[in-house]
């Protein structure tokens, strides 16, 4: 008896998770006459015409729907097949029907695309779900192609990606967590972790400043970044942006939290450190020494990126005297005619990339090739021909963008860029001594930086010798036995001893 | 959480570095030349002595600091010396700490100016450099903390430039040793000293450091050491490279050593000596712009911490100002600061310890 | 409040300008400067500034053009130069600084002060006296390469790398200037108009800061930079080791010297310096037409003539420094460093010229090529 009451008792308190988070909406009991029913929605929705009513029974009863968000067949499988065929007696009967006695309740309802049914002399309303999808593919992201490993993406449907995700890692710890944000968009958030692993300040963090949020209109978190994130002054991105499934999933492991929005195939993930905008799946399915290689590439890459244009100038109009003997003459035949000085010749040449590849980026893709050549050829050299910029500036620029964009990131090489201007300026106002004082404030801001309240420098400063081994190298995954201590991970240890295998052939090798 | 993590106490580590960036700072470049003009060749016996002696005194501050395990230095001042003349004696350290940024500021944009930009004004050069310290002081301890230990690489850097000019390095002008007796030796003893200054952070941040106090002293010593290593090593390799008389001459010879070697890539290796040397004078200076900026935090009890790091920025950022480029009042400043130095980090701590001791037995007797 | 201050930095920045560029573009870049003395004590400055010019296809032509002005000091020569040029002038990367003999002669310090005052100044420029005047090294065009100070540097370069000089830059020149008890030896050019070169001739001797009038010659500056303990990559001594044969060239035996071990002991007895340089090397024969080296008591004959040969050419050479009074082996502050008191009693300028310095030389055959 215990047993079934229990059962009963469970079942009695188990209600559906979508109306969890809309408990404290308003109630507008819906009345016995049908009429009623059908005007208060019309009002509510403003006689939109694509509200479609469907008249049955005589007009006795209605089905209401969004015809836009509604898919016929599915309205004729779900709802009309099993009456035609005789299955049930009545509509509220069909199984997969919902009823309540809330007008208000249908509002949203019917905004997620269900169907409604009301009748006359009846206060109960039956919902079905009819909702049509209409989804991409899980290709490749575009924006960060692999050669190795996992080639999905996400897209633009939560559930989907979510199944990405849930396909990846089958533990009973990661757990999903729903927000709505934005008044009139009502966009569905999710935020994704493993319980146990993530540190659940972080988290309780994450979801109050979620919380916080009052907008109308959220569209993507790239949209919410800015309200969640520690300083959004800062010009460097303190969440790491992908697309790509299997980089969420390793984050998710190492104690970190995804966030995602429908709509968007972009997930965020908190907390982020510089780092981690270096690493790239591609490091992992590589060889270790491969890894390493690249990774050493990419960080060098930062440097050239933002030092380059700056040290040349630096060099060509104050301390000429660095250049060794071999190069003396070379570079000086080479600027020797220039008309502008080194620091307006950089400034041009920076501007007139950044043009060639914002003009290159919005063109469908044979006009941008033209605009590459373009743009990339013709200006190039005619602009060493007119003697306007000179061939080591153009050399130097061109460099300059290839490194910037050799980041893994697309936001990070954004900022790269941006970060060239202050220190070509720096260094065209004081030479080496303006470098170093732009470096200076970099590093001093990147110190300060917080993702999260975790140190965005990490694990430089503050410095961890064992996270090193996943930050300019990337050592052996046998060798990584511990998470980075970045995220606050509430359990370090991520493997165990793997390659005992190793001791145990040799033992038998003995013997 | 980023609360929590400003009231994470500092690491050992983190302490050694900071000790070890206040300690090397402006005096890196000439000091061989200081040590040379009073000892000769003996300057490196005056390095170790000075190195010596200052190990007393780091004792003495561990043992004050070790009394009070929770106060920083300025509510030690309190402590000991109850509460209106603590603050006033505070306030007379934070003068001495802002007045040594002065120096340090001056001597800084003298050397820049001297070496590679004659021509830019004096306010601009100090602006920056106080600007980056401020930046960097007012993000807290932590931060300076994370910022030290990172940019220690370049200590490396700086040996490495150091250990290439040993290939012409002759051991020949190191002799005769001790030619002119012990007298000299002890003056150059100290210049020695003077290049140490800094050490007085660890007993300032002394309480904001976890681990056992013999830990603690550990560290200090360690950081203390390898700081004399470090200058007995530059100290040497110019003594060996630059003859006797010539040492004479020279008031920068790390730079001066750098200047003719001539690589296939980079040639003038001083000038990148020299950027890398500007970060080792901004974290000197910014401790002691994070020290002026705590005393005043503490002595009028504001809860922000922002203002008075600008106001300690201000005021050592427009007295430098009417200075300039005057080479006579600031070593006329210098030489007075370096009084002060001796009294402030050295005799007023053995001061500060008696009266502690007194003030404790006291204590003790009225318990009793 | 951040992006006020933000502001405020910026418009600072920009509107404070650049006060110390010097755009490599706006400078005369000059690579080798000559100095002469003049009648009337001044300083004769001769530089060549070559000029490059680029065009956008095809290879660089380039031009070189020599001025020759006078004045008090370097300094004020450099200032006439200036009035005569486009933008200005620039030593610092300065490769090569030729000197007089006459100028040589008399000081060369006051020359070079400008060179160590200056902070821009690479110190790694290399010296050489010319027999006769500078100018007329500096004027001469090199037909194979580009300008003087190619030519020059790239000559200097070589007799480092063939044993022949110590390769001295400004930079260690200096301490050597200033310095008691150390003097030092300079590459002396000579200029041969009719084939428009330069000839490496020696070692110049100086004394102090002036140029003594002996030197090494060309022959002889191997041996005495090897007694210094100085090699360079190649190291070859051609000497006659008989005069049996009839054929001329079968009295020669060319080595080469593979390794070199330089001893050099000071010691003070009875109020006497005296000095011991013991040079032992390891040599390959790279020519000895004369002989088969098959049995070993040929190599060992060889060995102890050629060590002889070698020790009464250096006894040959130190006679000429010590006449020239020249404490190229750094006696003197080997004296100074471990002989203190000696060194406070005595002259040394007086005193090195009568100092023993006694060289032996030891040459062990190692090797003989391909075919013994």
């Amino acid at each position: 008896m215990g047993f079934l009451r229990k059962l009963l008792g469970n079942r009695d308190r188990i209600e559906d998770t979508s109306n969890k988070n809309q408990g404290q909406q308003p109630n507008q009991p819906s009345s016995k006459k049908l009429s009623e029913n059908v005007e208060y929605l019309l009002n509510e929705f403003k006689r939109t015409d694509d509200l479609k009513i469907r008249a049955m029974n005589n007009g006795q009863a209605v089905l209401m729907y969004f015809e836009p968000l509604v898919d016929q067949e599915k309205i004729q499988q779900n709802i009309f097949n099993p009456l035609e065929m005789g299955h049930v007696e009545h509509i509220s009967e069909i199984p997969n029907a919902r009823s309540s006695e809330n007008l208000e309740e249908m509002i949203p309802t019917l905004l997620r695309g269900h169907a409604i049914y009301m009748e006359d002399g009846s206060s109960t309303i039956t919902r079905f779900n009819v909702t049509s999808v209409f989804n991409r593919n899980v290709e490749e992201p575009q924006n960060e192609k692999i050669v190795r490993g996992s080639h999905d993406g996400f897209i633009e449907n939560l559930m989907i990606n979510l199944n990405l995700i849930r396909k990846k890692i089958e533990h009973r710890d990661l757990v999903v967590k729903y927000f709505k944000v934005g008044k009139k968009t009502n966009t569905n958030i999710a935020i994704v972790y493993m319980d146990g692993i993530a540190d659940p300040e972080i988290v309780q963090k994450l979801e109050k400043r979620i919380k916080s949020i009052s907008v109308d209109m959220i569209q993507s978190p790239g949209y919410l970044e800015e309200f969640i994130e520690d300083n959004p002054y800062s010009p460097f991105p303190q969440m790491l942006n992908t697309e790509r499934p299997d980089r969420v999933v390793a984050n998710i492991m190492e104690g970190r939290i995804a966030l995602m929005a429908e709509g968007s195939p972009t997930a965020l993930i908190a907390p982020s450190t510089f780092f981690m905008f270096y690493q790239a799946s591609d490091d992992y399915n590589a060889r270790w020494y491969t890894g390493t290689f690249v990774r050493l590439v990419r960080l060098a890459s930062f440097i050239i990126a933002i030092g380059m244009p700056a040290f040349y100038i630096a060099v060509i109009s104050f301390h000429y005297e660095v250049l060794p003997d071999e190069l003396l003459l070379p570079v000086k035949s080479s600027i020797n005619e220039i008309a502008y000085p080194p620091i307006l010749e950089a400034l041009i040449m920076v501007v007139i990339i950044e043009l060639i590849r914002e003009s290159g980026i919005r063109l469908p893709s044979p006009v941008g090739q033209t605009i590459g050549i373009v743009g990339g050829l013709v200006i190039g050299d005619a602009v060493v021909r007119a003697g306007l910029v000179s061939n080591l500036m153009v050399i130097v620029v061109a460099l300059t963008a290839i490194a910037s964009f050799v980041v893994p990131s697309n936001e990070l090489s954004t900022t790269l860029r941006l970060m060239t201007f202050p220190l070509i300026i720096l260094a065209g106002t004081f030479g080496f001594l303006g470098i170093v004082f732009g470096f200076l404030f970099l590093t001093v801001h990147l110190t300060r930086l917080e993702s999260f309240g975790v140190p965005y420098f990490a694990p430089v400063a503050p410095l961890n010798i064992n996270d090193l081994k996943d930050t300019f190298v990337r050592l052996p995954l046998f060798m990584m036995k511990k998470r980075p201590k970045d995220a606050h991970p509430l359990q370090e240890k991520a493997m165990g001893e793997s390659r005992e295998w190793v001791q145990h052939e040799q033992d038998n090798n003995k013997n | 959480m980023s609360k929590t993590t400003i009231k994470t106490k500092l690491s050992r580590r983190q302490y050694f570095f900071i000790i070890v960036q206040t300690e090397i700072g402006v005096g890196i470049l000439s000091l061989p030349y200081d040590l040379h003009s009073q000892a000769k060749q003996d300057g490196w016996i005056s390095l170790l002595i000075g190195g010596v002696l200052l190990q007393i005194v780091l004792l003495v501050i561990w043992l004050i600091a070790k009394r009070y395990p929770d106060k920083d230095f300025f509510q030690i001042n309190e402590a000991v010396f109850s509460k209106w003349i603590g603050k006033g004696i505070s306030l007379l350290y934070i003068a001495y700490f802002s007045m040594v940024s002065m120096v340090l500021l001056l001597l800084f944009v003298r050397l820049i100016s001297l070496w590679v930009l004659p021509q830019t004004p004096f306010w601009i050069l100090s602006l920056l450099m106080i600007l980056v310290c401020l930046y960097l002081a007012s993000g807290g301890i932590n931060v300076m903390a994370r910022f030290y230990t990172f940019v220690s690489v370049l200590l490396i850097v700086l040996l490495g430039f150091v250990v290439y000019s040993l290939k012409d390095s002759q051991i020949v002008f190191l002799f005769p040793i001790l030619n002119d007796g012990w007298v000299p030796v002890i003056k150059g003893a100290n210049e020695a000293v003077l290049s140490f200054f800094g050490f007085i952070i660890s007993l300032v941040i002394y309480s904001k450091v976890e681990g056992s106090p013999a830990q603690r002293l550990r560290t200090i010593f360690y950081a203390h050491w390898f700081v004399v290593l470090f200058y007995l090593f530059t100290v040497i390799t110019s003594f060996t490279f630059f003859s006797t008389v010539e040492m004479s001459f020279i008031q920068e010879p790390l730079l001066y050593m750098l200047k003719s070697f001539d690589f296939t890539i980079v040639a003038r290796l001083d000038l990148f000596f020299l950027s890398i040397w500007v970060v080792n004078v901004a974290t000197t200076l910014t401790t002691y712009v994070y020290m002026t900026g705590l005393g005043l935090t503490d002595v009028f009890g504001t809860k922000k911490t922002t203002p008075s790091y600008i106001i300690a920025a201000f005021i050592i950022l427009v007295p430098p100002l009417f200075i300039g480029y005057n080479m006579e009042r600031v070593d006329q400043f210098n030489n007075f600061v370096v009084w002060m130095g001796y009294i402030f980090s050295v005799a007023f701590l053995f001061i500060i310890y008696f009266i502690s001791l007194i003030r404790g037995s006291l204590q003790k007797g009225g318990a009793s | 409040m951040k992006r006020k201050w933000l502001g405020i930095l910026i418009c600072l920045t920009l509107l404070t300008g650049c006060w110390d560029t010097r755009q490599f573009k706006d400078i005369k870049l000059v690579l080798a400067i000559g100095f002469d003395q003049n009648e009337d004590g001044g300083v004769t400055e001769t530089v060549s500034i070559p000029t490059v010019r680029r065009s956008t296809e095809g290879p660089a032509n380039e031009t070189v053009q020599v001025l020759t002005t006078e004045g008090k000091t370097p300094r004020e020569a450099r200032d006439h130069t200036d009035q005569m040029i486009a933008n200005t002038f620039d030593p610092s990367k300065a490769k090569v600084i030729l000197m007089g003999e006459e100028l040589a002669k008399n000081s060369i310090q006051p020359i070079f002060d400008q060179f160590y005052r200056n902070p821009n100044n690479n110190l790694n420029a290399y010296i050489a006296v010319v027999e006769g005047k500078a100018e007329d090294a500096i004027r001469i065009s090199p037909p194979n390469d580009p300008g003087i100070s190619k030519y020059v540097s790239g000559l200097l370069e070589g007799q480092i790398n063939a044993t022949h000089s110590t390769g001295e830059n400004i930079e260690v020149l200096h301490g050597e200037l200033l310095e008691p008890g150390i003097d030092f030896a300079v590459p002396l050019l000579k200029v041969d108009k009719e084939q428009n070169l330069l000839n490496f001739e020696g070692l110049a001797l100086f004394h102090n800061d002036a140029y003594s009038g002996e030197f090494i010659p060309n022959h002889q500056t191997t041996l005495l930079m090897l007694l210094e303990g100085i090699r360079g990559k190649v190291a070859s001594f051609t000497i006659k080791v008989t005069d049996e044969e009839e054929n001329a060239i079968r009295n020669y035996l060319t080595f080469r010297v593979m390794r070199n071990i330089q001893d050099m002991k000071v010691k003070v007895e009875n109020n006497q310096v005296k000095v011991d340089i013991n040079v032992k090397m390891k040599v390959r024969v790279v020519e000895y037409p004369r002989n088969h080296l098959t049995s070993k008591k040929t190599i060992i004959d060889l060995n102890e003539k050629l060590s002889e040969l070698l020790t009464e050419q250096s006894e040959e050479i130190i006679a000429v420094i010590q006449e020239a009074n020249s404490d190229v082996f750094q006696v003197g502050r080997n004296v100074q460093s471990y002989h203190p008191d000696y060194w406070k009693k005595v002259n040394w300028e007086e005193e090195f010229p009568n100092i023993t310095i006694k060289p032996t030389i030891e040459v062990d055959i190692v090797q003989y090529g391909v075919i013994s």
